[in-house]
């Protein structure tokens, strides 16, 4: 099964990615419809790019009343936009948070990866995002556990 | 062996999940499938009110697929008695069903107030297609509708009246709207929210009665002045539909079949009598949060639900994890969401306010883990489905938050760091309803 992997050490957070993605998704350049996020870390000095995993449950699929989620040839979950009502379930039914809204139209959207040809990894110029065989895995936690640890560090210290 | 007979009783959303699992898990089985009503989502009438869907699209199993998933169906008639002993069902006609196993996913029925006038002409209840093509027929652009009952259903609806009324009233009896899906931070936003675009809110008031007065309805409260309607929209609460085994009080006493607030059913949601299995409203679960056997009148479980019971009646032995409360409803703008034990008074609280982006999040914990949260932000906010479903995650997962928690005690808008830090990706990514992975439900 070939999936999206992250390495995000390489990352520089150049949010390339999210103008790819919101640009075949949608037609347009714009960071806040892409269905891939890059989360900032460490005040904006780590970033780790997030999407949907493709889990095996399929919340979001198994919560939509009107099947209007299925399986496409790549092996994503994706939106048939017709059928989506804009009811919002799949994104409290999804425990990632890779539902996402399009406001304007009152539809649900989501990574598809965009048929089998991630926009997202094309884009990447560091290969953080890679488009390959593997598992479904949490690529994210252990690094942003470490950067986004910091934090913590930091409020230990605020609140001494 | 011979194949099994399935009967599956009421076709909504467990009745319709279990049947499309079964197939998908090839079970071979007789399917029978008996319902009051033909298999549409009461979830999306909303839409089909506001007109955004047509009545087609409600629909959730067509004649065609029910022959493709060779069921064979009774529509229109209701179960009227069980005899467990006898594996039979009654129906209304006095027709009698035999069974190997029964599925009883009967749902459950908006509950009228009791007061004068509630049955009459005019005055509806937002839960049925039939309902929702009456309301359909009568709301007028120019009218006066009022929604009795500020709840989660009422609110699911609330769009599609407004956008159909000249003036819309909501008229509430508990102190403040929404009580059992926000707090009273979460009510005061949502009421403000209401209050500017136009509609008028009245929480503490008790309606007395409805009377028919020329074409219209005349509402009269215990205290202060009445008002007139156009439309009148019930929204008081639901009955699980159980009246039908309730009054086989023979057997039932006699332990035939537990009955407390819904089926009673073990964890692979089988009744008292091991071949009833009870799914979605009716079905009385484990709460997936508390542990409690509570009845979740919600899609998700009856999703989950209708799934499970088809794993096991395909003889997969699949336990049932739990039931997470979740809601979302967005009203005229405003998205409001609550997960798992929102209102656990003995769980400790961490709240953050945005009164000028209208925003609020409550996050409940019990130790280090999230137990519950109330989520409330303008839809267009791009930041609300991140959080929202991440919020789903760290209830469901249940990891421990260790520091994290005081940082969101700092920083109650920033759930992601959070939600990645404490690696509730890995521990969802193994989680599946059936052991297995989801087949495409179109498939
Ligand atoms: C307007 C509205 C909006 C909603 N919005 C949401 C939402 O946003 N999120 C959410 O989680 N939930 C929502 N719900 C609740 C959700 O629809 C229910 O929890 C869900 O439908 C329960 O599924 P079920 O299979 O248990 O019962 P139902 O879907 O109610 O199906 C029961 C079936 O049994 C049939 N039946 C009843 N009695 C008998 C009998 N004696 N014999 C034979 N057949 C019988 C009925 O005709 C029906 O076909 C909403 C409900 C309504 C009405």
């Amino acid at each position: 099964m070939k999936v999206l992997k992250f390495i995000p050490d390489r990352c520089t957070g150049c949010l390339r990615c999210e103008l790819a993605c919101s640009y075949v998704q949608t037609g347009t350049f714009q960071p806040s419809a892409a269905v891939i996020r890059v989360a900032p870390l460490e005040m904006h000095t780590s970033y780790a790019p997030y999407t949907c995993v493709q889990c095996a449950e399929g919340w979001c699929m198994a919560a939509c009343p009107v099947d209007a989620i299925t399986i496409n040839a790549a092996g994503a979950k994706a939106v048939l936009e017709d059928q989506c009502v804009g009811c919002k379930l799949c994104t409290i039914a999804c425990p990632y948070g890779t539902m996402y809204m399009d406001t304007g139209r009152h539809k649900a959207t989501k990574c598809n990866l965009c048929e089998g040809n991630p926009a997202c990894a094309q884009a990447c110029p560091t290969q953080a995002i890679e488009w390959t065989e593997g598992e479904v895995t949490d690529w994210l936690g252990a690094f942003a556990g470490e950067r986004a640890g910091t934090n913590l560090t930091g409020l230990a210290r605020f609140t001494k | 062996m011979a194949e099994k007979r399935h009967v599956i009783l009421g076709a909504g959303t467990a009745g319709i999940n279990c049947i499309r699992t079964l197939r998908q898990l090839g079970d071979t089985g007789e399917i029978t499938l008996i319902s009051a009503e033909r298999p549409y989502s009461r979830m999306v009438l909303p839409y089909y009110l506001n007109q955004s869907i047509s009545e087609s699209h409600t629909e959730t199993a067509s004649a065609r697929q029910l022959l493709a998933w060779k069921v064979k169906t009774v529509f229109g008639r209701k179960a009227a008695s069980l005899e467990p002993g006898q594996n039979k069902l009654k129906l209304d006609n006095g027709e009698e069903v035999e069974y190997d196993d029964l599925l009883i996913a009967t749902g459950s029925s908006a509950a009228r107030p009791p007061i004068p006038g509630a049955e009459g002409p005019g005055i509806h209840t937002f839960w049925t297609l039939a309902d929702a093509k009456a309301v359909n027929k009568q709301i007028s652009p120019k009218g006066h509708t009022v929604m009795v009952g500020a709840g989660f259903i009422a609110f699911t609806c609330f769009d599609g009246v407004l956008g159909r009324s000249g003036k819309v009233t909501i008229i509430e009896v508990a102190p403040r709207i929404l009580p059992r899906m926000v707090d009273e931070t979460g009510a005061r936003l949502a009421t403000e929210w209401l209050e500017n675009l136009g509609v008028r809110v009245l929480a503490g008031v008790r309606l007395k009665s409805l009377q028919p007065v020329d074409g219209k309805t005349r509402l009269s409260f215990e205290q202060g002045r009445g008002f007139t309607a156009d439309t009148v929209l019930l929204a008081t609460g639901i009955r699980t539909n159980l009246d039908w085994l309730r009054s086989n009080v023979s057997w039932v006493e006699g332990g035939g079949l537990k009955l407390n607030q819904g089926i009673v059913v073990d964890e692979y949601l089988r009744s008292s009598v091991p071949n009833v299995y009870a799914a979605g409203d009716v079905a009385e679960t484990r709460n997936l949060v508390t542990g409690a056997q509570e009845v979740h009148a919600i899609e998700p479980t009856a999703q989950e639900h209708g799934r499970v019971v088809a794993a096991n009646m395909a003889g997969r032995n699949v336990k049932y994890a739990g039931s997470l409360l979740m809601n979302i409803v967005s009203v005229g703008g405003l998205d409001m969401a609550s997960f798992g034990s929102w209102d656990d008074g003995n769980a400790e609280a961490i709240t953050g306010l945005d009164p000028r982006r209208h925003a609020y999040r409550k996050y409940l914990f019990r130790g280090e883990r999230m137990v519950g949260a109330i989520l409330i932000s303008p839809s267009k906010e791009t930041w609300l489905e991140n959080d929202v479903g991440m919020l789903k995650g760290l209830v469901q997962a249940g990891s421990p938050l260790g520091g994290w928690k005081e940082f969101l005690r700092k920083h109650p808008f920033e759930i992601k760091k959070p939600f990645l830090a404490a690696r509730t990706t890995a521990a969802l990514i193994p989680r599946t309803t059936l052991g297995a992975p989801t087949p495409s439900p179109r498939a």
